[in-house]
């Protein structure tokens, strides 16, 4: 009686095991998300690799300026400061004037239709440079008093923080006046540009900030993951950058072959080759994997098996936008309101404007969680000789790529929306002119301001105009979380997770298929079967022995 | 009657304050006082008072109106560093007012000290 019992026990006992089982499918998946977050003991191989590449943090440098004889002199320009530069860097100028940083043209671009700042591209930020000739635009132009003649090497260069523009016109200023009092001034400021002239490095994450943390004219106004909080973020922000951490300056990444700084992303990739470090110490672009592998985690996680289609940064840039709050939404069609006769600017949430008589209205968001799509590292831009349909919304920017390119992979982006003015006859999107004297932003009207941006840019103008919803899109690779912080598998892998949108292709846990789910559930049942019965024969086989 | 002298006397009042102002702001020199301005906090800094050399104060953090009403009751302890405010002749402290005023929050240039 007692061995009946035992063995009813036994044939419960694997029953309910194997009722159970079904409801923990994501066991596998768990276990792998958690070794994610173990302690450094048992390191992934991607974190080791990563730490062996970066261990040696010293800077060094071959040279002190302070001691060129050639910066101790009473500056009275900055081009003089630049022919100082030149003297010792006697390439430097025809290298630099030859990259995007200066040229803000997009080269590998058609040339009928040049992409870049400086180019026919338009954005639905400020709209367009009117190809360089707004000249507020130029403040971000690494040339000396925001003309693109002589270059201002301490744009990326300068380690100290004296305006060297203004210190000029006031130096001229107090030479001019000439009395004693002024020329002492004139000579003390000189005295600062010579200490600031002589205080030059590597790009630092602030010399670097100070024109890509204020794309779009302010703080995290165009990129979500770049804006003031990376100037000295902590590891929580960016495990990369964390000055409690690795402190990487974006040259750690963003790699230089002359004066080409690696990492821009136009009509062509930034980077086409995967390569770690350990395969090719002289690659173009660092990028994740150049230092933790295809293969970072270890080897029992899943993980691993994504990474020839899910870029490292979906998983481990769960939001942007952390610290400061970024600009989602610009409708253009409501600037011009005035209160009381006077331009105004309202202020919302985070003491950001979220009206300015100039501008029209805005909307910011701290915490964002990205938007997902395969991307191979270009973007198709929009420019102003493009035709639109205004019926849908004008994507002016949008990433290229496909699961079935090798190259692409799922990527993170912000999508900035907006009103745009567009032309509404020739079906093209507009270039008014805004920060010139006969700009919108001085006399709020739309008609002139239009016609006059289109001259600049040689282009027609019907002299109909409409506003048409638009789209841009920013690719998100900084702020990259700490490990514990990186999204578990269920945050896509679900019926409404992260990568609903994207179609194309099987997703387990998202997608359902239904011969798959006939199948599966078949062969569970037939299984259950099989228990049942094996149970039942050995059962009723034992107490046949024992009756023998 | 009353009235129209009331209203004279109250646009000669108007007119006076503002020509002041105005005069007063012309007197000065600009960019002299924004470098006295600034040597004020370098000398504070050098002292040990202050922990950046940078002014407590940029510009464009009151109106022109509140800079004049700081200037005319030389309410200028919220300047900090005392000392060096202390040593500042009646030129410097106009031309340091003539800067603020210029580049004030509500002034054609609203200006941060770098």
């Amino acid at each position: 009686m007692n061995c009946m019992i035992f063995q009813l026990k036994r044939i419960f006992l694997f029953f309910f095991i194997s009722i159970l089982l079904p409801f923990f499918p994501d066991y596998s998946f768990a276990s792998a998300g958690g070794s994610l977050h173990q302690d450094n003991k048992n390191q992934a191989p991607g974190r080791k690799m990563a730490i062996q590449a970066t261990k040696s943090g010293k800077k060094w440098n071959t040279t002190d300026h302070i001691k060129h004889k050639i910066l101790h002199q009473e500056f009275k320009s900055g081009e003089e400061v630049t022919q100082a530069c030149i003297y010792c860097h006697s390439e430097a100028a025809d290298q630099f004037k030859k990259t995007i940083h200066w040229t803000w043209t997009d080269l590998d671009s058609d040339p009928e239709n040049l992409a870049g700042k400086a180019g026919f591209s338009i954005n639905n930020f400020c709209i367009s440079t009117n190809m360089a000739k707004d000249k507020s635009c130029l403040d971000c132009h690494p040339g000396w008093n925001s003309k693109r003649e002589t270059i201002n090497c301490l744009d990326c260069h300068g380690q100290n923080d004296l305006d060297l523009n203004e210190a000029f016109t006031d130096i001229q200023g107090f030479l001019d006046s000439a009395d004693a009092d002024s020329l002492e001034i004139a000579k003390e400021i000189q005295k600062d540009v010579m200490d600031a002239v002589s205080s030059i490095g590597r790009p630092t994450r602030k010399n670097c900030g100070s024109c890509h943390f204020r794309g779009g004219g302010g703080d995290g106004v165009k990129h979500g993951d770049l804006d003031s909080s990376m100037a000295y973020p902590n590891k929580n922000l960016d495990v990369h950058m964390g000055t409690d951490g690795q402190n990487f300056q974006c040259t750690r990444c963003h790699t230089t072959i002359l004066h080409n700084v690696s990492g821009r992303i136009y009509s062509t990739p930034a980077a086409t080759q995967r390569k770690s470090l350990i395969e090719d110490d002289s690659i173009p672009k660092i990028m994740c994997e150049s230092c933790h592998s295809n293969k970072p985690h270890k080897s029992e996680n899943k993980a691993n098996d994504h990474t020839d289609k899910v870029a490292c940064q979906s998983c481990h840039i769960p939001e942007f936008a952390r610290i400061n709050p970024t600009k989602m939404w610009w409708d253009w069609s409501k600037a011009g309101k005035k209160k009381n006769g006077k331009k105004y600017t309202d202020y919302g949430q985070w003491h950001k404007p979220v009206y300015k008589s100039i501008k029209g209205e805005f909307k910011w968001e701290k915490n964002v969680i990205p938007e997902y799509f395969w991307f191979n590292g270009s973007m198709k831009v929009l420019t102003f000789k493009d035709t639109i349909d205004p019926g849908k919304t004008v994507e002016m920017s949008r990433p290229l790529g496909s699961i079935e390119n090798k190259n692409s992979r799922i990527f993170p982006f912000k999508i900035h929306k907006g009103k745009t003015p567009y032309d509404k006859v020739n079906k093209t999107m507009v270039t008014p002119l805004l920060s010139e004297p006969e700009g919108f932003w001085k006399t709020l009207d739309w008609d002139d301001a239009i016609v006059k941006g289109m001259e600049a840019v040689g282009q027609p103008f019907s002299g109909e105009f409409g506003f048409a919803d638009t789209s841009y899109v920013f690719p998100i690779t900084h702020m990259v979380a700490p490990k514990e912080k990186s999204l578990s598998c269920e945050t896509c892998h679900a019926k409404n997770g992260r990568l609903a949108k994207l179609d194309g292709f099987y997703m387990p846990g998202r997608d359902k298929f239904k011969m798959l789910t006939i199948g599966g559930w078949s062969l569970i049942a037939a299984s259950f079967a099989g228990i049942f019965f094996h149970a039942l024969g050995r059962f009723f086989i034992k107490n046949k022995k024992k009756e023998c | 009657m009353i009235k129209k002298v009331l209203f004279i006397l109250i646009a000669l009042v108007f007119t006076f304050t503002s020509v002041d102002t105005i005069l007063a702001a012309e007197k000065g020199n600009s960019r002299k006082g924004k470098y006295t301005y600034r040597n004020v906090y370098k000398k504070c800094h050098a002292r040990g008072e202050i922990e950046s050399k940078k002014p407590l104060l940029n510009p464009s953090a009151k109106t022109q109106a509140q800079w004049k009403r700081v200037f005319d009751k030389k309410k200028f302890e919220i300047f900090g560093c005392k000392e060096e405010w202390k040593k500042l002749s009646e030129q410097d402290l106009l031309n340091i007012f003539t800067y603020l005023h210029g580049h004030a929050a509500d002034s054609p240039a609203p200006a941060k000290c770098k």
